[in-house]
């Protein structure tokens, strides 16, 4: 909300700064987290980056002030002051092209440093070997325990599937209210919108595998958690989508059941509804393919389903029936997909 | 002012159905669409209002149900001032007055007959209307209807199967259906094509004459104005800049309303 109202000047400073600051950290690391212990001092690191973005605010400031023109300002200028004055320089003359070009090269220096990427553990002999002993015990699946996998992806299916159509209407009755074009742009609808909006947005920027560690906590290990963390991702993934259908609807409609003297209720159940259906359909389908994936992975944190079976096996160092079990999500999660993406296909 | 109202009180008694009083809207961008319009409307009129795009009509015949909020001005519906009417009684007010569009404004994906019966809205509990429980006479009424407009065989098509002209024929159906009044009609044929244009004019007309109904069109063409309207007003820049009968429309008047320039095309 607030970066709307900031101009885009403060925008491309800011920006400018911060790009300034991160460059400069991470060429004078070395010197900088010359210790361990340098490096966890917070406090004194983030002075040190907070000291430079004013330094470079200011050479960001002086520069454009120069009619040098900044990545910031090629990001952030408004789109009529977009357009290179004069004759074009190609990018790499630029100073622009260059920062951009150097803040990539060095980002991808440090994160190979900071990734611990090592050519030679890729490449040791013994890791390999090992690695593939233990690949040719997963490609050699230990069938004997395809009962029991069954048994429980089917428990993982149905997870995602209750997760799902508890979602559905719950978010199908939040998504008008997360609709600009049904709330208004004033008073009180305007504020319930941007606070729902807000509490949307938190909650589904919050992992499904987060959710079930609380739910698990909650109502104890098991499938209950697991379902209980994808209904409230799907809540607001599915409101967030909806509410964006909603607002692309065609106002002609809407007008047309208006002029009648319908009452709110009745204009969208009769201008708007119709107009979503079936993109909800098709979003809800995909939704619970999503939920599926999204279960296995849930059961390692005590969510249930065969992410649990595989969290156990994997832990034991059973390979073939980890093997098996990784084959059995394959099949269902492709066999999902095929069908979400069939039926979605079929009610365009 | 005071004195005028009482005299549109007065009028409305007789056959005034309509008056419109120094009526004003600027958009909060800032933009004068309507500059103090003034005008009455007989009951049983077919009146037409011209004037380029951008001149205010559409502006102005959505001020009088009130899907646009007029700033200024006054409007009297038989009689009673509908200016500052809140809630209900704008739902009651539009009810009274149906309304086409250009785009007919039809629920693509619903029935034909499920479009008609829309008009039944507001007179149908929302329960009942969310769950499509339709009185019996609400239904016939709407099927009554499709066949003025002649396309009753067409009741369980979706309206989306339908032409342009049909759609439109629709729309009309579904305004009658709503027993207005009056029938606002915003640029009905702008999207259609010639022949099918005079179609569906003449099924205003056949509204017009059969059932006493008072129509407000906005059209473009003036050859269709010639031929349909008993009375004209013409808008330039959110001002009434004639008011009359169509066919002392001259070529003087026509560039005054035009523009300097401006050919009259003529559709057949």
């Amino acid at each position: 909300m607030q970066k709307k109202s900031m101009g885009p000047v403060v925008r491309r400073t800011v920006f400018d700064a911060f790009v300034f600051a991160y460059l400069v950290m991470a060429v004078l690391s070395p010197i900088i987290f010359s210790t361990e212990e340098a490096l966890h001092q917070l406090s004194r690191n983030a002075s040190i980056f907070f000291g430079l973005s004013i330094v470079g605010a200011f050479i960001s400031g002086l520069v454009s002030r120069a009619g040098v023109r900044t990545l910031g300002e090629i990001l952030f200028a408004p789109a009529h002051k977009r357009l290179p004055q004069g004759e074009p320089k190609p990018w790499y003359a630029t100073l622009w092209g260059q920062q951009a070009l150097v803040t990539t090269l060095v980002t991808l220096i440090v994160g190979l440093i900071v990734t611990e990427a090592s050519i030679v553990a890729l490449l040791d002999k013994e890791r390999i070997t090992s690695a593939s002993r233990l690949l040719g015990e997963l490609f050699n699946p230990g069938w004997h325990i395809l009962p029991t996998v069954i048994v429980h992806m089917v428990q993982t299916v149905y997870m995602a599937f209750v997760a799902t159509l508890i979602a559905v209407p719950i978010a199908f009755v939040l998504s008008f209210m997360a609709a600009k074009n049904i709330m208004g742009t004033t008073g009180p609808g305007m504020a319930f919108y941007t606070a729902l909006r807000v509490v949307l947005n938190v909650s589904r920027s919050i992992e499904p595998i987060v959710w079930a560690i609380i739910f698990a906590l909650w109502v104890g290990f098991g499938p209950f958690a697991g379902m209980l963390a994808l209904m409230i991702q799907s809540v607001s993934s599915l409101a967030k989508q909806y509410s964006e259908y909603v607002e692309g609807v065609d106002e002609g409609p809407i007008e047309g059941i208006r002029s009648t003297g319908a009452t709110t209720l009745q204009t969208v159940w009769f201008a708007i509804v119709p107009q979503v259906t079936l993109p909800y359909i098709s979003y809800t389908i995909y939704r619970w393919d999503t939920n599926v994936r999204m279960a296995t992975i849930i059961g390692f944190v005590g969510g249930g389903g065969i992410g649990k079976l595989l969290i156990e096996y994997q832990l034991q160092g059973a390979w073939r029936e980890v093997g098996c079990i990784l084959l059995v999500i394959a099949a269902v999660v492709w066999i999902m997909d095929a069908f979400s993406a069939y039926v979605r296909e079929a009610i365009k | 002012m005071s004195a005028s109202v009482k005299d549109s009180v007065k009028d409305s008694m007789t056959d005034t159905i309509l008056s419109v009083r120094h009526l004003e809207k600027t958009y909060p961008n800032g933009m004068r669409a309507l500059k103090g319009v003034s005008f009455d409307v007989k009951k049983g009129e077919f009146l037409v209002i011209i004037g380029l795009s951008g001149s205010g009509k559409s502006t102005l015949l959505r001020c009088l149900n009130r899907l646009h909020e007029p700033t200024g001005g006054q409007i009297l519906f038989k009689g009673q001032d509908v200016t500052n009417i809140e809630g209900d009684e704008i739902l009651k007010l539009r009810s009274r007055i149906g309304m086409i569009f250009q785009h007919f404004n039809l629920i693509p994906r619903h029935t034909v007959i499920g479009n008609v019966l829309s008009g039944s809205l507001s007179r149908t509990s929302t329960v009942r209307s969310l769950l499509g429980l339709w009185s019996r006479e609400d239904r016939e009424k709407a099927q009554s209807y499709l066949n003025l407009v002649g396309i009753g065989e067409k009741a369980y098509y979706r309206a989306s199967q339908l032409s342009g002209g049909q759609q439109q024929r629709v729309a009309i159906a579904r305004a009658l259906t709503q027993a207005p009044d009056v029938l606002l009609a915003d640029e009905p044929v702008a999207s259609l094509d010639p022949a099918t244009c005079h179609t569906v004019m003449d099924y205003l007309r056949k509204v017009n004459q059969e059932l006493g109904l008072t129509i407000i069109c906005n059209l473009h063409f003036l050859s269709l104005v010639r031929q349909y309207a008993t009375r004209v007003i013409a808008l330039k820049a959110g001002e009434i800049v004639y008011e009359g009968d169509p066919n002392s429309i001259d070529d003087a008047w026509f560039q005054r309303i035009y523009g300097e320039g401006a050919k009259e095309v003529h559709i057949n």
